[in-house]
Parts: structure tokens; C-alpha cells; sequence
């Protein structure tokens, strides 16, 4: 593939920075573009924005990243996590859903002077369609993925360009595929749900939330080995009291209903979720359905894994739902969501504990 | 075991030849014991990180005049008897340790020593200075072990899925400071800040970037690290982890098999493309399955397919330059 240090001619100006200077991004080469199936079943168009913002409950803003669906004006979608977000576009990005067996194309289009890919995490398809920059190409302009999904369960997209900086600056939407017969069930012949709730558990470091998108690229030491966070949310909502009430977080159920929670570890850190004593009967990880499914009260998860879990709770009450996020190395706690379920409603929170050096403030 | 010098490093007028480590011997199964002998000298020097800078460090070198980081991994049957020699070159004092099998004790400086062990359970291990740990461990003083099951070469473990092709990715971090304060003698007393992130002693070099497609740089090229096969090829990667951070596997092109955790086996078996590597001597064993890549269409049995930590920050290197980093690609051939 065509493979080259991109050394200039890169604009400035917009949100997330300019590039004049981007190394090691490679541009599209036409010659070894593959046809595209003319009869897709479903096809969808993402652009960037790179100007948005996310108002934490500290009142402050921080710059966010994202994809927009240009069809739905900048990007708010449906099924789960549509997520919030100021100007620019939705956090997290418009969620992609789609049925296994189907013919997808993603039009990802980039009209600023960067470079930007898609990479749908979990699918696997022919490597050109990947959207990993070294080994086939980075966008700019526009770029057609193909895929067809054998499997379903729960993904998730994100950019792969620069990618430490870009899925922390939060460039990721959820990617959902059901089984043939449709939403209802985890996974082709698998349980039944009567509702669900994607639950994307992220930190975010805000001192990269400065950085232009080709940061670090051609070297220079720009911080991007270190990531110590001071929000943490979930599905794009601050956890520290938003989460409380947003309804793109908490769920309202009824007791006998079965909840399909989609978790994905959408940060870097180490996490640990916790169901506040309800127990989760885990069915499917990284959309392929567990040989055993188990219960459990809670599950330890790296980086981009994903869990599918069941909760049908058989005593109305009070729960609460904790998350930890814990540190890579000594593995210190530096912030705990805490989610709690009133009667029949839940509600979600974090707390933050500062972590500097180690050492808790 | 094939080696290859690729740099040339000097310190306080040493010189040394820099061997990359972490590849994988050639193998057959036994219907018996046997003896094996293996020889390894502690020595140190200085190798170039991605970004220009020189780092300080220690390793299970194949000689007395080079530096090889890891030192070379091996792989013996069940009930081998396996006699190691290490010979200290350097002034401090060292040991040769493998959890709950072998401890050299002290080896001080100058001095030589000679241990023997049998080991009974199949499975990988990690062989590290276990004196003043983490620190020896840290600066590539590490390397890998593979106990085979007697009589079997295509399995993990009895009864375990099958492989035809197996290798070691033995990953680190690296904080220059902390291999400067160890330089030193002296107890790092900064918090653990890794700027380098190693597979096989090796980091990413991207295409453009100098380096690029020498085997003896690129983590992408190494043969001992990148994976090469053809549909069918199912390929055991044996993952190891000698620094301190937590690290996400993950695989681009198909989901592994997840058989082992930190030494135990897996109850079943879990198909993922995430696998988590404990930071602090964690293990995890896995098969590649080269299968057609699921998703594709039109279905496709060839490509290069990334295999790199999730946890992102390991994709740098001294702050910036990503695909710097541990990572190297799958090649469907």
C-alpha cells in the first residue's frame, strides 16, 4: 500500500489545531482503492467536527472530537448513545446500528486540511477497510469502509489516526449489530432483553484537550505518554453529578424487565464495574457469545473490551452501580462512578478523586 | 536462534553489539526428557530510543560483549532437565529467577553461577532478576520461558486447542530516569513514568520513518515478533509482561483464543479481541487463529492486519511519535 511521511501542505486554522507538519499520516493511494459493493444494505456517512465542546459540572469546557452524521445536521442519533455534546457534534459520536449478515459501507468524508480514519473495533474486515493508517491509509477527503458483520453484539468505532490523542479527545461512537431477527435478543439465538442501555465508561486527561490532531507526530515530546485524567464519564455525560438525572445515562425499568447492558471500557485505564449487588448474568465479551455465560457482581475490564451483561432485577430497592477507574500502573483508584437504582429508576454518578503523581489529593 | 546485530552502543568505553532478543527457538516434541544447557552473560550498555535518545540498560545478553534485551527466550518439554550458567560481567549483583521454579540467589558481580531445575507444568513463564526487584527486572534484565507438554508440540496444555506455529511477545516499559537512577545504584524515587514501550525489545517503525522494515528496529518487521501465516496457520502467542503497567492486547483480523491467565488455565475458552496483560510478571496465553477475516466482504484470505496495546499511551514513544511504540502487524499470506 501506498505508504509515505506526509511532510506539508497541511492547512491551519480549525478546531484542533492546524497540521502543517503531520508526519507519518499516508495518504489515500486510488490505485489500490477496492470496488465497493453497488448494492449495499446500509451505508453510512460520518464527517469530523473538531470544534466541539463538553460543559462539565465544574462549568468548565473541554474541547471535544467527534464524527457527525451530515444527514442528521451535525450528528445527534438514536439507539442508546446519541450522546450530548455542545457545538460541533454529538458525544459520543452518532451511534452506528445494523443487522449481522448485512453489507455496510461507512463514507467517511474529511473536508479539513487533517487526516482522520475510521476503524470499526471488532469487525474484521478486508484490511484496506480497517481504517488503520500505516497499513492502508489515513483520510483525507473521502473514504469508503466496507464490511459485513458475521457476528452480533456490541463494537464500537473510533478513529485510528494518532489514535492515543484521538479516541481521547473522543473520537468513538457506539457500534451496534443485531442478530438477524433483530433488536430483543444479545446475539443470534441467544437471550432476550426487553431493554437496553450502552454504557461508555471513559476518562478524560483535559491538558491533551489543547493539542492539535497531528500532536506529536513528528516527534517532540507533547505529553502523550502520560494520561492522568480529571473527568470521568459515561457515554458522554459528566459522572461527577449530571449523570444523576441524564436520561442518555440513567434507566428506568420495571421490575420482571430484563436489561441488556452494553459496557464498554472506552478509555485507556483499567476499570471495575460493580451492579451494587445485583447480580449480572455476563452473556456475551467483544461480541462473541461466552461458551458459559456467568453471574457475577462485577467485572474487571482493560482498555476497548467490551461486556454484555443481563440484569433483571427481582426486588425493587435501591442499587448502586460503581466504576472504578484505576491506575495503569499502581493500579490506584482515581475515580469511582457510582449508579444507583430507586425503586424502579436508576441513576448514575461518579466521584472524582484527584490523583497527582501517585498520590491522592 | 537466529540474531541479528543491529546497533552498535557505547558506554564509558564499552563497547557492546546489541542483540534483539524475544524470538523463538525451533522446536520438537520428545517422548522423553533430556538435558538442556543454556548460557547466559548479565551485561549492559545503552540502546536508542525512537526519538534519538540513549537509554541505559541490563541485560541476559548471549555473550560477554553484547547487550540483548530481552535475553533470549527458549522452549523445553516437561520434565527437562535444564542447566542455566550465568555469568555476571557487570559489578552488581544480580540473580537468574523464575517464579515458584528456579532462584539463582545472588549472583554478585564478577561471579558466575550455575542452576538446575526440572519443570513440571506446562505453560509460559517470565525469567527475570529477582534480586532488587522490580529494578533488574525493569531495564531488560527479563526474558521468556516455555515449558511444552511432554510428548506434544502443538498444545498449550493437555487438552488444550491446537496450534502449528507459536511465539513470544515479552512486552516493557521504560523510564529513562528510573534505568538512570539503576545506572547509579541508586533507589528510583520518582513515581514509574514510562516514555518507551517495548515487544521483544523492539518498538514500532512506521513506513517513512527510518528504520522501517529492518527486522533488527521494527517491532513490524522482526520475524520473532510480527506474525506471518496463511489461512489455518493457528499461532500460540505467548505474552508476557515484565514492566508494571496493565496493558490491552488487541488484535486486529480475527478474535484469539484467551487460554490462560497468569499461569492458570481458563475455565473455557473465550474468543476476544481485547486480552488483558497484568502489569507485574502477568502472563496471558493466546492462539492466533488465522482464519479468514469474518467481517470482509468480499470474503478475503489475505492481508496485514495491527496488533497493538489498547491502552494507547504505549503506542508512543518519549511523549509523542505514535506507532512509536509496542505494536508490530499479522501478516495473512
Amino acid at each position: 500500500m501506498n505508504s509515505s511521511k506526509h511532510g506539508g501542505g497541511m492547512g491551519g486554522g480549525m478546531g484542533g489545531g492546524g497540521g502543517m507538519n503531520a508526519c507519518y499520516v499516508y495518504p489515500i493511494d486510488p490505485a489500490q482503492v477496492p470496488a465497493l459493493d453497488p448494492n449495499p444494505d446500509m451505508i453510512f456517512e460520518r464527517g469530523i467536527y473538531m470544534n466541539g465542546s463538553m460543559t462539565m459540572d465544574d462549568g468548565r469546557n473541554v474541547t471535544i472530537w467527534g464524527f457527525t452524521d451530515p444527514a442528521e445536521g451535525g450528528g445527534m442519533g438514536g439507539g442508546g448513545m446519541g450522546g450530548g455534546g455542545g457545538m460541533g457534534g454529538a458525544f459520543p459520536s452518532p451511534p452506528m446500528r445494523v443487522r449481522q449478515g448485512q453489507v455496510v459501507q461507512t463514507r467517511l468524508t474529511v473536508d479539513m486540511m487533517m487526516y482522520h480514519t475510521i476503524h470499526h473495533h471488532g469487525i474484521e474486515p478486508e484490511f484496506r477497510s480497517d481504517g488503520v493508517g500505516h497499513i492502508s491509509w489515513d483520510v483525507n477527503g473521502t473514504y469508503t469502509y466496507q464490511w459485513r458483520p458475521a457476528h452480533a453484539g456490541t463494537y464500537f468505532y473510533h478513529c485510528h489516526t494518532n489514535t492515543v490523542l484521538h479516541a481521547e479527545m473522543g473520537m468513538y461512537g457506539a457500534l451496534i449489530v443485531d442478530p438477524p431477527e433483530g433488536p430483543g435478543r444479545a446475539f443470534e439465538n441467544g437471550p432476550s432483553y426487553d431493554l437496553e442501555v450502552i454504557w461508555a465508561v471513559d476518562e478524560i486527561d483535559s491538558s491533551w484537550h489543547t493539542l492539535s490532531w497531528d500532536a506529536g507526530t513528528c516527534g517532540g515530546d507533547v505529553g502523550l505518554n502520560i494520561l492522568n485524567p480529571d473527568y470521568f464519564i459515561i457515554s458522554g455525560v459528566d459522572g461527577n453529578q449530571s449523570a444523576l438525572t441524564d436520561p442518555r445515562v440513567a434507566v428506568t425499568m420495571n421490575m420482571g424487565q430484563r436489561l441488556l447492558i452494553r459496557y464498554i471500557c472506552a478509555g485507556y485505564l483499567p476499570q471495575q464495574i460493580r451492579f451494587g449487588g445485583l447480580t449480572a448474568e455476563v452473556v456475551a465479551s467483544d461480541e462473541r457469545p461466552l461458551p458459559q455465560s456467568f453471574l457475577t457482581t462485577q467485572i474487571n475490564a482493560v482498555s476497548a473490551e467490551r461486556y454484555d451483561c443481563i440484569i433483571q432485577p427481582t426486588q425493587a430497592g435501591i442499587y448502586t452501580v460503581e466504576i472504578d477507574i484505576r491506575h495503569w500502573i499502581t493500579g490506584q483508584v482515581l475515580g469511582t462512578c457510582t449508579y444507583a437504582h430507586y425503586s424502579h429508576v436508576k441513576r448514575l454518578s461518579c466521584n472524582l478523586k484527584r490523583t497527582i503523581n501517585g498520590q491522592s489529593e | 536462534m537466529k540474531r541479528r546485530d543491529f546497533l552498535k552502543a557505547s558506554s564509558a568505553g564499552f563497547a557492546s553489539t546489541l542483540l534483539a532478543g524475544g524470538g523463538f527457538l525451533s522446536w520438537k516434541s520428545r517422548a522423553y526428557a533430556t538435558n538442556v544447557a543454556l548460557t547466559y552473560y548479565i551485561t549492559h550498555g545503552w540502546i536508542t530510543q525512537p526519538d534519538g535518545v540513549s537509554v541505559y540498560f541490563r541485560g541476559y545478553s548471549s555473550s560477554s560483549n553484547s547487550l540483548q534485551v530481552p535475553g533470549n527466550s527458549f522452549v523445553v518439554q516437561q520434565g527437562d532437565t535444564v542447566t542455566v550458567t550465568i555469568h555476571n560481567r557487570l559489578t552488581t549483583t544480580h540473580s537468574f529467577k523464575i517464579d515458584e521454579i528456579v532462584d539463582s540467589g545472588p549472583i554478585a558481580g564478577g561471579s558466575s553461577t550455575t542452576v538446575q531445575f526440572q519443570p513440571s507444568t506446562a505453560g509460559s513463564y517470565l525469567f527475570y532478576d529477582g534480586h532488587n526487584e522490580p529494578y533488574g527486572r525493569l531495564v531488560d534484565l527479563h526474558g521468556a520461558m516455555a515449558v511444552m507438554p511432554l510428548g506434544l508440540d502443538n498444545r498449550v496444555y493437555v487438552g488444550s486447542p491446537t496450534f502449528v506455529q507459536q511465539k513470544f511477545w515479552v512486552f516493557n516499559q521504560i523510564d529513562p530516569v528510573w534505568h538512570s537512577n539503576i545506572r547509579n545504584r541508586a533507589i528510583p524515587s520518582t513515581p514509574f513514568t514510562p516514555r518507551y514501550f517495548t515487544i521483544n525489545g523492539l518498538s514500532g517503525r512506521p513506513p517513512g520513518a527510518p528504520g522501517h522494515v529492518d527486522p533488527a528496529i521494527d517491532a513490524m518487521h522482526d520475524h520473532e515478533t510480527a506474525v506471518h501465516g496463511h489461512v489455518g496457520d493457528r499461532t500460540l502467542l505467548r505474552m508476557l509482561n515484565a514492566g508494571l503497567a496493565t496493558h490491552a492486547v488487541h488484535t486486529h483480523g480475527n478474535h484469539m483464543e484467551w487460554l490462560t491467565s497468569n499461569g492458570q488455565i481458563r475455565p473455557v475458552v473465550w474468543l476476544k479481541d481485547i486480552v488483558p496483560l497484568d502489569g507485574n510478571k502477568g502472563v496471558a496465553d493466546v492462539i492466533f487463529p488465522f482464519e479468514a477475516p469474518p467481517d470482509a466482504w468480499p470474503p478475503t484470505s489475505t492481508g496485514i492486519y495491527a496488533m497493538h496495546l489498547h491502552d494507547e499511551m504505549t503506542q508512543t514513544a518519549g511523549g509523542g511519535l505514535y506507532m512509536f511504540g509496542a505494536l508490530t502487524d499479522i501478516y495473512f499470506e
